[in-house]
């Protein structure tokens, strides 16, 4: 089943002249994990960014169930994004450094407003508890908490709504290579477990590889090749794949 | 040997985070030294050159570089051994960088006076890749992107012909394609140039690609030590073990990583017997009775792992 359908989406910052997202069309099906793999500047995050209409896009469509999200109005927007949420590269540039960490969980149900008084506490607790922390972390501050724990929050804050669609931009780039692995486990057991889809975005096709369904190739905005994970890494067709799989040290 | 560092002990503060470490280089030779974030892997590169401020201080041990002790040489006599026998690339370059002066004006100061004439410069930033630069004088750092920031920190490192450089995250900031090329520039410089490279990283991947011998390091100390080859085809350590579980790649596709569990040990907090204990899954009682020593895999291959002899190829008998 489709879940997000995208046709013909076109961004370009003026001031600049870049085009960031040229003319980008795509479906994401349900419980698949779809990579997004290209280098910095190329306009993945942007991309990200304009399916949750955090920018908004130049034109184009992108259909969640019937609905155009660049169609509706700005509240019907914001109930939709409890179901679509995301999870960002830096986990210390994400978390209100004067927020404690029960108080940055609990914040997502101010917002939208369907869990209240006590309940929000257990809410949190139980969410942490998902991620592999604990009731321990409540009281405590972004600035005590190491990068894979604070990316555990990151996480917790994403599922806090019950989404059923979660961007995930670049988040284990800035982790060391053993709580990567950590937060990838961790990432691909919600996805099972709950049945989630992600568009996952990131540079290292190691860590695609080891991830998704299906890729996306992205070069200065534009696609230039996409398949599934197989096809692509056996049998890359655009040079800039291929360049990427030789630089990507995959031996 | 160019370089032999013996029982490095540094302390900052009350606590110990460099707990005593050996490491070799020779002449022409990569060695990668390789640990999480925090444990220790940049303080010993600093050290080398005494980079370490007074009252975080080195406490014992010796850094033979030439055949003299570093830690005995004074400020004048190290002011000559510094980014000149032995310069530094680190993680940022865009911090490592000043922003208010051009390219040409910082690869100018690095180099002595007698040579740093204009054509002087174009031929390092040639070196590094950067020939769009050449003759553009009034470039600054913020001009240029990340890769073309590290080709020119890097140019500045080898611009006075050291021996020795130290590589701290060189390509940690960068993409992968970038970082690739990053890579090929330095062994194109460590080869033409027949420098020796301390190359600092978490990234097990690169360090296997660039260097010759590898050091693993944990919670201040080396656990094991050697040949590329040999740490590769038959790890010594669990830790190492570990790390290597842990790489992405397609081949391991949508199976969970068999991750380390856990997090590295504060230094205020460390636990007794073998360090590693906590993480380990092949421990048993005796890992806590002492730290282990190094002790030989093979020749010129070592681990600090009392189960070394139950271990072969990567595979244990547990328990």
């Amino acid at each position: 089943m489709e879940l997000l359908k995208i046709s013909n989406l076109y961004k370009t910052f003026k001031k600049h002249k870049v085009s960031a997202v040229d003319g980008a069309s795509f479906s994401i099906f349900k419980g698949e994990v779809l990579g997004l793999v290209g280098e910095s500047g190329c306009g993945k995050t942007t991309l990200a960014k304009l399916i949750l209409r955090l920018i908004d896009a130049d034109k184009g469509s992108i259909f969640y169930k019937d609905k155009d999200l660049l169609k509706i109005s700005h509240s019907d927007m914001r109930k939709t994004r409890k179901s679509l949420q995301i999870i960002f590269q830096d986990p210390y540039a994400s978390l209100d450094p004067r927020m404690r960490i029960g108080e940055v969980i609990e914040e997502v149900y101010d917002i939208h407003k369907d869990v209240t008084g006590r309940e929000k506490k257990n809410k949190a607790i139980e969410l942490l508890e998902t991620v592999g922390l604990g009731e321990t972390y409540l009281q405590r501050l972004s600035s005590e908490l190491s990068g894979g724990e604070r990316q555990r929050v990151g996480i917790a804050r994403a599922l806090a709504t019950d989404p059923e669609f979660i961007i995930c931009d670049e988040p284990v780039s800035s982790l060391d290579i053993s709580i990567q692995a950590q937060i990838l486990n961790l990432l691909i057991d919600l996805q099972k477990r709950k049945n989630l889809t992600y568009l996952f975005i990131s540079h290292d096709l190691g860590v695609i590889g080891s991830i998704c369904d299906r890729v996306i190739v992205m070069q200065s905005g534009k696609f230039v090749e996409s398949g599934s994970c197989e096809t692509i890494f056996r049998n890359p067709k655009h040079e800039y794949t291929k360049s990427l799989l030789e630089s990507a040290l995959l031996s | 040997m160019l370089l032999q560092i013996k029982n490095l002990k540094v302390g900052y503060g009350n606590i110990e985070v460099v707990r005593g470490v050996d490491l070799n280089i020779d002449k022409g030779e990569c060695v990668g030294l390789i640990g999480e974030s925090g444990c220790g892997k940049t303080t010993v590169g600093l050290s080398i050159t005494k980079l370490i401020p007074e009252r975080r201080g080195i406490t014992s041990g010796e850094i033979l570089f030439e055949d003299r002790d570093i830690l005995k040489l004074n400020p004048e006599e190290l002011r000559n051994i510094r980014s000149k026998k032995i310069s530094y690339v680190f993680q940022e370059p865009f911090s490592s960088l000043n922003p208010v002066f051009t390219i040409y004006e910082q690869i100018k100061e690095s180099l002595e006076e007698k040579d740093n004439s204009d054509s002087q410069i174009a031929e390092i930033l040639k070196s590094v890749g950067l020939e769009k630069i050449i003759g553009r004088k009034n470039v600054y750092p913020h001009e240029l992107s990340g890769g073309m920031q590290q080709r020119a920190m890097i140019g500045m490192a080898v611009a006075s012909k050291p021996s020795l450089v130290v590589l701290d995250e060189p390509t940690t900031a960068l993409d992968v394609t970038i970082q690739r090329q990053i890579l090929e520039l330095i062994m194109e410089l460590k080869n033409k140039m027949n420098l020796s490279i301390l190359f600092i990283s978490h990234d097990l991947r690169i360090v296997f690609s660039i260097a010759d011998k590898i050091g693993i390091m944990y919670a201040g100390k080396i656990v094991e030590y050697g040949l590329k080859e040999k740490i590769i085809s038959n790890p010594g350590h669990p830790y190492t073990m570990g790390l290597m579980d842990s790489i992405p790649s397609f081949e391991h596709r949508k199976k969970l990583f068999n991750a380390i569990g856990g997090k590295a040990p504060l230094f205020s907090d460390l636990p007794i017997g073998c360090k590693f204990y906590p993480r380990c899954k092949f421990r048993i009682d005796k890992c806590l009775e002492k730290e282990p020593e190094l002790e030989n895999v093979s020749s010129g291959h070592v681990s600090r792992c009392i189960r070394i002899k139950d271990m072969h190829y990567g595979v244990i008998k547990n328990k």
